[in-house]
């Protein structure tokens, strides 16, 4: 097992152990699309240093390291080094960047790379993140060996960042997928708008919907407005249509009606729905999908009604109970427990709960987190002027409201 | 709330706000002493500083636009780890003397007002920690902001004080140099309050965080002059009101109440007041914003956990030095006897020695073609920094010599 720090600058020799250079840096490639996925990358080349020169040596030519760089040949092609696409350098656009640990949901800064020989081939087979690893390098090198513990995090358990090296590399970012929406936003949140946007880029529409969800209004905004419109527009269709509307309120005006153009127009509207109302208001965080059935019905016929929708309503807490001829006239509502035991025969009349309280869309996010709390609810209407009936307040919408904002993880960032 | 705030802010911009920054308790005390001693014979000091804040300021911003990347993840990635390891300790011990001088800043204040800082500092600390660890230091922030503006009281000081223009004129664009070290102590400390790194890396990071590519950075160049420019006439107007009104009777700034006196054109007996309202409002900005921007560079760099949405448990580094710099600013601040405004002058000082560390890492960042590509510095330009690098570390040798010969006897 080998580390790079305790390679690099060491001298390389020759077949018959004559001098070369010093080791400058190591070359792999990673995200090769003609190949297969590598899982753990070989080194395809070094970078020798003589005096001021940099020079390229093809991986072939290492035979092994111990203390020492020992090439196979002496006769060394001296090509000059160059940068190539799909190349980046281990100590140059890895060691002392940051990564992704995908299992432990984090940003990492590498403080070393580990490599192993496997089949002749030296590879990159995982990074470690110690503490311990910077006061190695930071010390005299004598010193070195007696600092003990590594914490090593297994290459493929990490997601490298193609914005850190400074050449057009076609990264594979499916391990993202792995991350629950709520971790990417943390990680989203803490990485430079770059590397966020790049991140975004490389996530499904739904994952990238449910994870800006999560993320701070202010990041939210640039990454929508950085990346193309249409992309956007489809983003914003996926998501709630209260987030939505958050996120379009903190873009340039102009930029939101183009992006509001764009989405679908049925989508489009339940945004504008929102949009009509204060952020951090009742309308704001309603949802209008809710399943509603004429008082006229029985048990049995909402519970079909409920089985034939398209898309139901998740969560689905409750049915609300409308007038005959107006879906906008809330006369009650029966809950899902209260239907799936009652007969199906029953009338909803004599199952409904009438005297529900209920919101203004005006009111504070936090007084409909209040009454829910209060009365013990799942979910409250929300009921308009003249008392027309438009939406629902889930506890899990009253409850993103309650916690408390999280800017300081970005706040202070600005400065640093 | 941020619907109606943000063309404010896009106006203000991070240029600006950094700039402003500049203007905090140890800002207006250097300015303030400045003119009480020298009178306008800094004045073209300040001409010169300005033109420096604005290089490098926006050599800084550039760096944010091109890389995408803060300051010390660039330190991080591209210097040795022991060349990392300096620059950071630098800047930590940079901006640890300027959370002290913040909390300075609150006693200061506290004293204008009748109330003991044996009470007020401690106060400020819980408050200013309780805010940045568990509440929203958005809207505070803001106020803090709007209090700040009390300072601009001093360009209708300046004016109301009937400064000789003549002799104003005459200090703005005549050099004057005295070798005396007061003299050169006020230069340096002019210089350490005016170029504080803290604010370089605010203003990278803030164009960092807002995406802003090379295409529309000509728009946040702009923000930088001007920001900077606006820094500049303000802390120009300090040194004529004081210089107008102290120097003439012979008034050293000492206390916080002497730098308050040049405000007596306009505010008459509540000049007082006025000041304090200000000076507060300037240190419990940056002793809330500066803790944490410090943490967050030294956790990004070394990559600890981090986050204050985090527990101690969860990041115990991390809240460990956030914590430190509060209690350590706060503690210092509270020394019985401690004489205010020389330690607040005296900060920046340090301020203004460990600036070539930084300013040479700017330097060799910036030019660096595989970050910036063809955004490295132009040669007359870059001239101009390496000339400023240069002479803002020749300043900071002849104090050390200085204060060594005096030593020695």
């Amino acid at each position: 097992m080998i580390f790079l720090t305790s390679i690099v600058d060491r001298p390389v020799q020759g077949k018959s152990g004559e001098p070369i250079g010093r080791l400058e840096d190591l070359i792999v490639r990673i995200g090769d699309d003609r190949d297969l996925p590598v899982k753990y990358p070989p080194i395809t080349g070094l970078v020798v240093r003589d005096g001021r020169r940099r020079f390229f040596v093809p991986g072939r030519h290492l035979q092994g390291i111990n203390g020492t760089v020992q090439l196979s040949s002496s006769t060394v092609d001296l090509q000059g080094f160059t940068r190539r696409s799909g190349e980046i350098l281990l100590r140059r656009d890895v060691l002392d960047h940051q990564l992704i640990d995908i299992t432990g949901r984090r940003i990492v800064r590498v403080n070393d790379v580990q490599l192993t020989p496997v089949e002749g081939t030296y590879r990159v087979v995982g990074v470690d993140i110690s503490p311990q690893a910077l006061l190695r390098r930071l010390g005299p090198r004598a010193f070195a060996p007696r600092i003990v513990g590594r914490q090593i995090i297994d290459w493929t358990d990490v997601q490298y960042l193609a914005s850190a090296a400074p050449v057009q590399l076609k990264v594979s970012y499916d391990r993202l997928a792995e991350l629950h929406p709520v971790d990417l936003a943390r990680i989203v949140d803490a990485l430079s708008y770059r590397e966020s946007a790049e991140i975004v880029a490389a996530l499904d529409e739904e994952t990238a919907a449910e994870t800006l969800e999560e993320v701070s209004d202010e990041r939210v905004a640039d990454l929508l407005e950085g990346m193309d419109q249409e992309r956007a527009a489809d983003i914003l269709e996926e998501m709630t249509p209260g987030a939505a509307a958050d996120a379009l309120e903190d873009l340039d005006s102009e930029v939101a009606e183009q992006l509001l153009a764009r989405m679908e127009p049925e989508e489009a509207a339940d945004v504008q729905v929102h949009l009509e109302y204060d952020e951090d208001s009742v309308g704001r965080i309603m949802t209008t999908d809710f399943v509603h059935v004429p008082i006229d019905s029985t048990v049995g016929s909402a519970l079909a009604a409920i089985r034939a929708l398209e898309e139901v309503p998740d969560p689905l807490l409750a049915v609300y109970v409308v007038a005959p001829d107006d879906p906008q006239t809330l006369r009650g509502l029966v809950r899902l427990r209260t239907l799936i035991l009652a007969d199906p025969a029953t009338p909803l009349t004599e199952v409904m709960d009438e005297d529900v309280p209920t919101v203004s869309p005006d009111d504070r996010a936090e007084s409909a987190a209040r009454t829910l709390a209060e009365y013990n609810l799942l979910a409250v209407p929300v009921l308009g002027e003249s008392r027309r009936f438009l939406g629902i307040v889930t506890v899990d919408d009253a409850l993103a409201v309650l916690l408390p904002e999280v800017w300081q993880r970005r706040g202070g960032r600005t400065f640093a | 709330m941020r619907k109606r705030l943000w063309p404010y802010l896009l106006a203000l911009g991070p240029g600006l706000l950094a700039a402003s920054a500049g203007n905090d308790a140890g800002g207006i005390a250097t300015y303030a002493s400045a003119g009480a001693s020298y009178g306008y014979g800094l004045l073209w000091a300040m001409v010169i500083v300005t033109v420096c804040v604005g290089v490098v300021q926006e050599m800084s911003a550039r760096m944010g636009a091109v890389t995408g990347k803060g300051f010390s993840d660039l330190v991080r990635e591209t210097f040795t780890l022991r060349q990392t390891a300096l620059i950071l300790l630098t800047l930590l011990v940079a901006n640890t003397g300027i959370i002290v001088s913040e909390f300075i800043g609150v006693a200061a204040a506290a004293e204008l007002f009748g109330v003991s800082r044996y009470a007020a500092v401690p106060i400020a600390a819980v408050f200013v920690w309780l805010l940045v660890t568990r509440g929203s230091y958005g809207w505070v922030e803001r106020i803090f902001l709007v209090l700040t503006l009390a300072f601009l009281a001093y360009i209708g000081a300046a004016f109301l004080a009937k400064p000789d223009w003549t002799a104003v004129l005459r200090g703005t664009i005549h050099p004057t140099l005295h070798f005396d070290r007061g003299y050169i102590h006020l230069l340096i400390a002019l210089i350490g309050t005016t170029i504080s790194p803290y604010m370089q890396l605010y203003v990278q990071s803030s164009v960092v965080e807002k995406g802003v590519t090379p295409e529309d950075y000509r728009y946040t160049r702009f923000d930088v002059i001007v920001g900077t420019l606006s820094a500049g006439i303000v802390a120009a107007f300090i040194i004529i009101a004081t210089a107008a009104t102290l120097h003439p009777r012979g008034i050293a700034v000492e206390t916080a109440a002497d730098a308050a006196r040049a405000l007596e054109p306009v505010a008459g007996e509540y000049a007082g007041w006025l000041f304090g309202l200000g000076l507060l409002g300037a240190s419990l900005l940056a002793a809330g914003v500066l803790p944490l921007a410090t943490t967050y560079m030294l956790s990004e760099a070394l990559g600890f956990e981090r986050g204050v949405s985090r527990s101690w448990s969860e990041a115990p580094i991390f809240m460990g030095i956030l914590t430190g710099l509060i209690l350590l600013g706060a503690v210092v601040a509270l020394i019985p006897g401690l004489p205010l405004i020389k330690v607040l002058v005296g900060v920046y000082v340090l301020n203004g020695l460990l600036l070539p560390v930084e300013l040479f890492a700017v330097l060799r960042l910036v030019n660096d073609p595989e970050l910036m590509g063809p955004h490295v510095n132009g040669r007359i330009y870059n001239i101009l920094a390496w000339t400023i690098a240069v002479a803002v570390s020749a300043l900071s040798l002849v104090l050390i010599v200085m204060t060594v010969a005096d030593w020695v006897g």
